[in-house]
This record gives structure tokens, sequence and C-alpha cells, in this order.
């Protein structure tokens, strides 16, 4: 018995590290979209702020990113979502000896590398369009269409597989059925066939939207004058970040969770319907009497689902009212107490060491006042470095900013201004 | 018109079997098929620029290939040493996070399958959830909290571990880490899906008999789980060997991944033939890596995927 | 009521592959009939009814219906509605859209649908029934839905795949009257494919006997049960003794057979067979276990059999012996209760004597396999 405690207690704080690791760095950069520095960070926390959301809603970039990834992201759901149909009907009725050849071709795009999927796509559409004898800014060499054609390759592999599982169950008999019946052959698809596959088709199609939406090494080969969300992001990452990027992810991830829970939800609602009808009698399936479960009733997913929906109207309205603006005032007054109290120290030390030389070497003592500038506590002297921090902290992209370069491990730390190049600058270089 | 085609065409109709048949060939031979030929072929030519193309000087050449194991010509060196280097730092990476990867999910995996209850749900959608948060903010994530203000080095120096900050980026360890992240799904899913099949009453009797649960896993669940842990370290293999992202916000300044060569090679030099030739090889290396291992272990191509 | 549409079967070949899975089958079958093939599983039946629906093109030969050849109609083109083995009902469809779905096709209006499955929900006994989905009938239910659907598309034939094999004991008794009234009614042709004889036999004008891809015997049930025309039709249609033997002489319409085990016996040639047979043919002779009967001690003449009893069993409402047999079958008697005395004969030596008329010859060949 005790053994089996211990096993229980190892599973759990095994299962508390794995989450951890799994949705740790989600909360703590979600968390950072709310801290004010301009450099993501949690700790310290300063004060609470709602702006690096408004810097991202007026940031164009991020903007006609998300409406090129919709662009992009629609186009490959209809073409990989179709592909993918064909590809698993054609699976189900292909000649025996082909079988695995033709399910080795069809699933190899899972497992090519994305670059390399990237580069084939730009490489054999650049040669399509030159034997054509089409300029460069021909159909075939638009971004959107690379990017499409590129992404299709291979989430189309994704819906052939979710679409395969799915035909399995599929009785062919139907559609003899249906054809036996009178229907034409695109009837009884359309008719037959189709309703019967279609959860399965809005799972492949919201994997492939997602897919689509968060790829990036296919993408970054092929994006030519479209970039989506992902090379923007990934552009912004690279090259400085911002808490609005943290605020975009909040968002992502409220919406994710959001999704998760409602789908969820209605998954639960069906099971007790089904459950019900069920249940019920003839006689009140008849009637048209049967009661049908509410919404919330035991269906704990609709519950946390409406308490999330609640959580997200009140973050938003105390963000249409809330003013972070006096907290971050008296962030910066203390901080200037703080940095006047380090340069009195430093003045009076420097006072002592000044008539320390001045007793020792008598008139020499002038020539010596720069060195304090080399001494790490450099940034520190500058006044336009502290001028600087108050304009930074309403500055809608301080990403902008040329990384401050400073790589001594205390410069930073007394100038809000420089907390973005402080980490950033280490590994931009 | 063979016996076969038009059997499919009886089948399916002309109009459908007609579609069916245009967007499968679509996908097999143009999206795949030819995209991949054309890359290889394109990897043997020298970098012409445009004009010169089809023209006398465009012949077939190994230069691309020599040029990642001997560099430039004349250089000063007789290997190309930081392109190998990085090549096969790469591949041992990707092999050590599939390693780290597959300890990390297996007794996951284990646990969801062979658990039953309401809380297993929700640790299933704690699974996916992070798996539709956009690749690159997991790595910003990553690199918020590995910075060197980030909240691992406050915590680490604040509970005096550390006495000055630790470099995670510059050591890799916040890479290694972006990628195992990454890719956790890819491992979890495969396993967990091979391991909800087999019947729990074989464990039971395993442990009927007094078998330990080393014993156990290692004569009844691994071997039944074979398949999955195949499919998912081949696709956690292939992706980390593949990654771009990660290696692009994680990686420290001095160390690149194999995939920021041909992405240089392509965007930096403009050198597509270079960039083709590279990307070449670590497709073909990836593909015989796992080809070999499947060999190993005895397992199908037929059970990726599943 | 019209006659009905006839379906002819014009020397029919199919082969998939190697495989010959329909041997020159030429069929007639008359209009309005309720026509069945009877087989084991892998005889080929199922593969007849895909070629008169139309899913399976024939190798050579022709297919007509009403005298059309069909080479080339597609199976949504053809006068025919199949019912498929298991029913193939649309899982996601309510029962009335099932049932009209062929209406539908033709562009009709929900209410006209609406109305016409409701006169065919009363028919088929399920009246307000329409809004369920499949899955929350009965088998005996979706069976009838099943019917209801394909009469809606208002076909000149029926076909139907073994339709009532994955009912239990009892409703399939009581679907086959169901069905037969229900053609009866609607006066079009039925064509059934069963491997169950009783069925056939209960419901069918006409029964084609299937064997390995051939026709082995077209006839009403009466003539394929009491007048087989070979040893498979013999065997596989009912219970039957088989003695196995060489003509020893033909006389008229019976012949002389000398059995392996039960000496010479004297019995009728199958119609189809007479002045086909002759002198020293291997052949066949089929005796049911109720035409045999206990014949008293020292009977002797060419139609008295003597065997040792192996075992017996009281079945209710008839004794059955089983005797040692010919070919390492039991040799098996039916006497029908009707509440004499009966004595326990395990061991003994037994004779037993029939009529003439109720033994039948016919050439020697394959049996169906038990």
């Amino acid at each position: 018995m005790k053994n089996l405690s211990f096993t229980r207690i190892s599973i759990w704080i095994y299962l508390a590290v794995f989450f951890a690791y799994l949705l740790g760095p989600l909360i703590i950069m979600s968390a950072t979209a709310f801290n004010s520095p301009s450099f993501p960070r949690m700790t310290p926390w300063e004060c609470l702020t709602f702006e690096w959301f408004s810097a991202l809603f007026q940031d164009e970039r991020i903007l006609n990113g998300i409406w090129n990834s919709i662009l992009v992201g629609a186009g490959t759901v209809v073409l990989s979502v179709a592909m993918g149909l064909a590809g698993a009907l054609m699976l189900t009725q292909i000649w025996p000896k082909l079988r695995a050849t033709y399910y080795t071709i069809i699933i190899a795009p899972i497992l090519i590398p994305g670059v390399v999927i990237g580069i084939s796509t730009l490489v054999f559409w650049d040669r399509i369009n030159r034997m054509l004898g089409l300029g460069a800014d021909s159909f075939l060499s638009n971004g959107l269409f690379l990017t499409v054609i590129g992404q299709s390759t291979f989430i189309a592999s994704y819906c052939m597989l979710v679409l395969v599982a799915r035909l399995q169950r599929y009785d062919v008999a139907l559609t003899e059925a249906a054809l036996d019946l009178g229907a034409t052959h695109a009837q009884a698809f359309r008719k037959v066939l189709l309703p019967f596959m279609r959860p399965a088709i809005a799972s492949a199609a919201v994997l492939a939207f997602l897919a689509s939406f968060e790829n990036y090494n296919t993408t970054t080969f092929t994006f030519g004058e479209y970039p989506t969300l992902t090379i923007e992001l990934a552009q912004k990452v690279r090259y400085g970040i911002t808490p609005a990027i943290s605020a975009l992810a909040f968002i992502i991830v409220v919406l994710t969770v959001f999704a998760a829970l409602a789908n969820e939800a209605s998954i639960r609602r069906k099971e007790l319907v089904a459950m019900a009808r069920k249940k019920a009698t003839v006689e009140e399936l008849e009637s048209g009497k049967l009661r049908l479960p509410g919404f919330l009733s035991s269906n704990s997913a609709a519950v946390a689902l409406v308490v999330v929906a609640c959580a997200t109207v009140a973050v938003a309205g105390t963000a249409a009212v809330y003013s972070p603006q006096q907290c971050i005032a008296e962030v910066q007054e203390q901080k200037r107490l703080e940095t006047e109290q380090r340069i009195q120290e430093l003045r009076r030390q420097r006072e002592l060491r000044r008539q320390e030389q001045q007793q020792q070497q008598g008139e020499t003592a002038p020539q010596a006042q720069p060195s304090g500038n080399n001494s790490g506590f450099g940034g520190v002297f500058n006044p336009g470095n502290l001028s600087g921090d108050s304009s930074s902290g309403e500055d809608a992209s301080p990403t902008e900013e040329p990384p401050a370069g400073n790589n001594s491990g205390f410069g930073g730390v007394f100038n809000p201004g420089n907390l973005s190049g402080g980490d950033g600058g280490g590994s931009d270089n | 018109m063979p016996v076969f085609l038009k059997e499919f065409f009886k089948r399916n109709g002309t109009g459908m079997g007609s579609l069916m048949l245009a967007l499968v060939l679509f996908w097999t031979i143009g999206l795949i098929i030819l995209p991949q030929l054309s890359m290889l072929d394109f990897s043997f030519r020298p970098n012409l620029p445009p004009p010169e193309i089809g023209g006398p000087k465009d012949v077939y050449t190994l230069e691309n290939y020599k040029y990642l194991i001997y560099g430039p010509e004349g250089g000063s060196q007789d290997y190309n040493a930081v392109d190998l280097k990085v090549f096969f730092r790469t591949l041992v990476a990707a092999v050590c996070v599939t390693i780290f990867n597959l300890i990390l999910c297996y007794p996951i995996a284990y646990y969801l399958a062979q658990t039953k209850g309401n809380h297993i749900r929700i640790f299933a959608l704690m699974l996916i959830i992070p798996y539709w948060i956009n690749e690159i903010l997991r790595a910003f994530a990553l690199r918020i909290i590995f910075g060197e203000t980030g909240v691992l080095n406050n915590a680490l120096v604040g509970l005096g571990i550390f006495d000055t900050p630790f470099d995670f980026i510059r050591n890799d360890i916040a890479l290694y880490a972006g990628l195992g992240y990454a890719y956790i799904l890819l491992m979890i899913f495969p396993i967990y899906n091979v391991i909800e099949s087999l019947d729990r009453n074989q464990i039971e009797a395993a442990r009927d008999m007094g078998a330990s649960w080393v014993k156990i896993h290692q004569r009844v669940v691994i071997p039944y789980a074979k398949p999955g842990i195949s499919s998912g370290c081949t696709m956690v293999f292939m992706l980390s060997a593949g990654a771009l992202a990660a290696p692009q916000i994680l990686g420290g300044p001095s160390s690149l991944w194999f995939t920021q060569l041909i992405y240089q090679q392509f965007n930096d030099n403009s050198d597509w033939p270079q960039g083709a030739a590279y990307a070449v090889v670590l497709l073909v290396t990836c593909i015989l890596l796992v080809l070999a291992v499947m060999r190993l272990f005895k397992v199908n191509m037929g059970d990726i995927g599943k | 009521m019209s006659a009905g549409v006839g379906v002819d079967l014009e020397n029919l070949w199919i082969r998939f592959g190697d495989f010959v899975a329909v041997r020159d089958a030429n069929v007639h079958i008359k209009g309005g009939d309720f026509f069945s093939f009877l087989g084991p599983s892998g005889c080929g039946k199922t593969t007849i009814l895909r070629a008169v629906s139309g899913f399976l093109d024939p190798s050579e030969g022709r297919v007509l219906i009403g005298g059309n050849d069909m080479k080339g109609i597609g199976p949504n083109k053809r006068p025919t509605a199949l019912i498929f083995q298991n029913l193939a009902l649309f899982p996601l469809m309510k029962v009335w859209e099932n049932i009209t779905f062929s209406m539908e096709i033709k562009g009709a209006s929900a209410r006209e649908r609406r109305k016409r499955a409701d006169e065919l929900l009363d028919m088929i006994a399920l009246p307000g029934q329409g809004d369920k989905l499949p899955s929350e009938l009965s088998g005996g239910q979706r069976q009838r839905v099943a019917i209801a659907r394909a009469l809606c598309a208002e076909p000149d034939v029926l076909l139907l795949d073994e339709p009532l094999s994955a009912l239990d004991l009892k409703l399939r008794q009581h679907m086959r009257t169901e069905l037969r009234e229900i053609q009866q009614r609607v006066g079009i042709t039925f064509i059934y494919i069963t491997h169950d004889q009783g069925e056939a036999l209960t419901m069918s004008d006409s029964i084609a006997v299937m064997k390995a891809g051939v026709i082995d015997q077209i006839a009403d049930g009466k003539t394929i049960y009491n007048d087989p025309s070979t040893a498979f039709a013999a065997s596989f249609v009912g219970e039957n003794n088989v003695f196995r033997g060489r003509i020893k002489q033909i006389m008229g319409n019976e012949a002389l057979i000398e059995t392996n085990r039960s000496g010479t016996l004297l019995a009728r040639i199958s119609t189809a067979n007479q002045g086909r047979m002759k002198a020293g043919d291997e052949a066949m002779m089929f005796i049911r276990p109720e035409a045999l009967a206990l014949a008293g001690e020292g009977a002797a003449g060419s139609n008295i059999v003597s065997a040792r009893v192996n075992h017996e069993e009281f079945e209710g409402n008839v004794f059955n012996i089983f005797m040692e047999g010919d070919g390492g079958k039991e040799l098996k008697v039916s006497i029908p209760n009707v509440g004499q005395s009966f004595d326990d004969h395990t061991g003994q030596n037994i004779t037993l004597q029939y009529a003439t008329e109720n033994a039948v010859v016919v050439p020697a060949g394959e049996l169906a396999a038990e």
C-alpha cells in the first residue's frame, strides 16, 4: 500500500512537471502582455497595463499579416481538403498492388521537412513559369499562389489521414443504393457520402486552417509579396521583441481555449441528447414532448465556457476604463528616486575618492574625472537615457529603436529604455 | 482504356471520377513528385543569372555538393568544416531531442491511454491547446522564460542557486527545450493511440504473474506500442531536423541549424542551386536515417501516420 | 395490374481476372414472377444480381429488361431497385427521407414526398414512424423501410440480395409471408437471392439453383424438390439420402441401380434426364428421409434397404433414425410421430422400404457441402 501511494505521488509530481513545461511558457507569455516594461517580462512586476493590446491593433504589418494568413488559410483549406478527400477515396479503391506505393507517396509530405517542401515548390513553379515564358509577375510566381500550393502539399496529407479514418467506416453500399434509386454519381456524392463525411471534413478543415496559419518553414520560402502573420511575427521576434507580441499570443491563447471548450461542450451536449433520445419512449418522440437536457446541465465544459466568456468580458471592460498612467508614473518616480540615490551615492564615493586622490597626489586630480564611464554604470550618468524613459513607455513600437548594445550586465537594469535591448541585444548580435 | 480505369469510371461516374483523378494526380505528381525531382535536378546545376539559364553554361555539375564537403574552391581549408559541423550537429541534436521527447512523453501517453475518467479529457484538451498556438509564439514564450532577465534566471538568481544569470540561449538549452516543446503532441498521440487499444487485461495478467512494472513495460507494453513509438519518433526527428523557426528564435548567435544554412543560401546569398543541394542532402540523410532505424526496430512504413 | 416486366439473361458470362463468377447463364424470368436464385455463398448469385442492377458489366452475353438490352445503361437509369443485404439505409436521413430519396432525386417537393412516405409507411405497417432515424428502428422495421424505399422508386423489377439474412429466425419466417404478400399486391417482378432453401421454396414462383457460377436447374419449388435434375440440386434443396452406384438397366422412365452398399434398387429417372441415361452410367439415387418407412421383417424386393442403426433422436413431430450410409454420409429416416410406440433400434440392423416414384435417379455429380 505504501508503495502504491508512493507511485501515485510520483505520477502526480510527474504530471505537474509535465504540464508546467507544457503550459507554463504560455501562461508566462500571456502575463507579460499585461506588464508595463517594454521588454516582455513577468518579473519584476511593474504595472498592469493594456497598452500592448492597443499597440498591437495599431501595427499595420501585423494586421496585414493576419489578412494574408486568412487568405492563404482559406485557399489551403479548400485545396487540401479537396485533395485529401480525393486521395482518401482513391486509397479505398486503388488497385491493391499499387496501394502501398500510393500510400507512401501521399504520406511522405508529412515527413519531408517543411523547408524542403518550400524550396521544391519555389524551384518547380519557377521552372514552369520560365517554360511557359511568363514574367516574374505572373500568377505562377505570386506569393499567395505559391504559399497555398506549398502548404497544401503536406496539409492535404493530414486531411487525408483524418478523412480516411472516417471513410473506413463508410458502407459503399450506401452510394450504390443512391445510384440504384436513380441518383447520378454527383448526387450520390453530395447527398449521401458528403453528409456522412461532414464531421471529418469539418475537422480536416479546422486542422488545415490551423496548420496553414502557423506554418513558417514552408511559407518563409514562398510568401513573396504576401507575408503571413507567422512570417511577420518571426521577423519581429528575430529583430527585437515587445509585449505587443505577447498580447497577440494572449489573444490566440484565449481564442484557442474558447474554441476548445466550445467544441468540448457541443460534443458533450450531443452525447447527452443522444442518450435522452435513446431513453425516450416512442410516444415521447412522436408527440415531440421529449425533454432534452438544458445547455448547462451536467456539462462541465459548457460551464467552463461560460466562465471564460464572462472573464473575457470582464477583462475587456476593465481594459476600457482602466488607466495605468498613475502606476506607471509612480514606478517611474520610484525608479528615478532609486537612480538619484544611486547617483548621489556614486557622487559621494567619487567625492571621497577624489578627496583621497587629492590628498595623495595634490594638483593632478581634474584629469581623472571620466573614469566612471567604463565602470559598467555608464548609462546612469547619461541624462539623455533618463529622459528617454518616459517616452518609450508610451511609444507604440519601441522595437523600432536600435538595440542599445550595452553588453554589461548592470547598465540596463537602471534604465527602462534599455530593457528592450538588454536581453534582446544579447542574442540578436 | 485499361480495365481498372474503366472500372474506376464505372464506379465513380465519368464526371466525379475525372475530378477525383485530376485532384489526386495534381497532388501526387504536380505537388509531391515533380517538385522534388525538380529540386534534385536544380541542385546539380550551376548558379546562373536568369538569362543564362538553359544556355551553354547550364550543364550538370557536382559543384554544389562538393561545396558542402570541400568548401569554396581555393579556400584555405581542406574541408568545409563550418557547414559540415553544422550538418552533423543538427542531426545529433535532432536525435537527442527525439530521445528526450520519447522519455518525456511515453509515461504521459501511457498514463492517458490507460486511465479512465473525466480528468483525462481535460488533460487531452490541455495537451492540444498549446499545439494550436503558433510555432513562432511558442518559441517566443520560451525565449521570454530563458532570457537573461527572464523568469527562470530571475528565479534561479533569486533563490541563490546561481550568482549570475545563466545564458540558456548561448548554451543551446533554450533551443533544445524549444524543439522538444514544439513536438510533444506529435510524440504523445501516436503512442497514445496504440496503447489505448492495448487490452488492459494483458497488463493485469502480467502483473498477476508477478512481473515488475519495468518488466511489464519491457515485455508487454513497449513491444505492442512499437508502431506508435516509431511513428512518433520519426515525426519528431524529421520535424526537429527540419525545424527553422525554433533555431532562428532560440538558437545562440554562434550555433546554426542546418536549415538556417539552407535559408541563408536562398535568401541571403540568392544561390538557389546551392540551397537546393543542401536541402537534398538534408532530406536524403534524414530519410536514410529513419529507414535504417525502422529496419533496426522492424517497423513498416505503413505504420506511420496511424 | 400489368403483367410486369420480364428479365432475360442471355449467354451471360462474368469474369474477374481469371476467375469465372458466372458461366454461360441463360435465364428467362417472367414478368410479375417471384424468382429466386438459390445457391451456397460464393456461387455467383449476387454477381448476377449486380449485373442485372447495373453495377457490373457482363464479360459476355446480354441482360435484357422488358426486352431492352441494358448494355451501357448505368444502375441509376435502369428500371430496377435493389434491396441490399445490409439494407444500406442512409443513416443520417430520417425514415421518410430515406423512403422518398428517389423522389428527391427527381426534384419532388417536400410535401409530395411527405405524402407518399406516409402512404408507404401505412403499407408497411409503420404509420407515424417517419421522423425516426433508421438507427432507432428494430431490425424488422428497418427491413420494411428498405422495401418501402425500393418500392417508392416504382421499379419494374425489384432485386433483393438476401435481405432477411440479418434477422432472427422468427422474424425471418414472418417476413417471408410479408414479402410474398407485398409482391402479390404490387405485381412487379421480384428477383430474390438466397442461400436459404426455405425462403426460396416458400416465396418463389420459380427457382434457379446455382453452383459455382453455373445454373443447375430452373423450375418451380415443387419440381426442384421432387424432381431435381442434378445431384447438386437434389442434395442442396432439402435433406436427401444419397445412394451411389451404376445403372444396371433402364426400364422406360425407371432404372435399376447397382448401388455400392445397398444392392440393386429401383428408382424413377428425373424428368430432365429421361432418355439421356443408359446402362453402365454412373448414377446417384436420392430418397428423402420422410419417403423411407420401416418395413416388416423378411421384406424383400428392389425397393428395400437395410442398414445398421447408429443412433436415434426424437424431434417432436418426427423420430429420426440415423444409419450407416453411403460414402461416409449417414442414412436418415424420419418417421412421423402419430402417437405410435417406438422401439430403440440402436445397434440393430433394420429394413426400410420406399415407393419407387419417391426415389429419383440423376447422373453422378458433385454434392452440396453440408
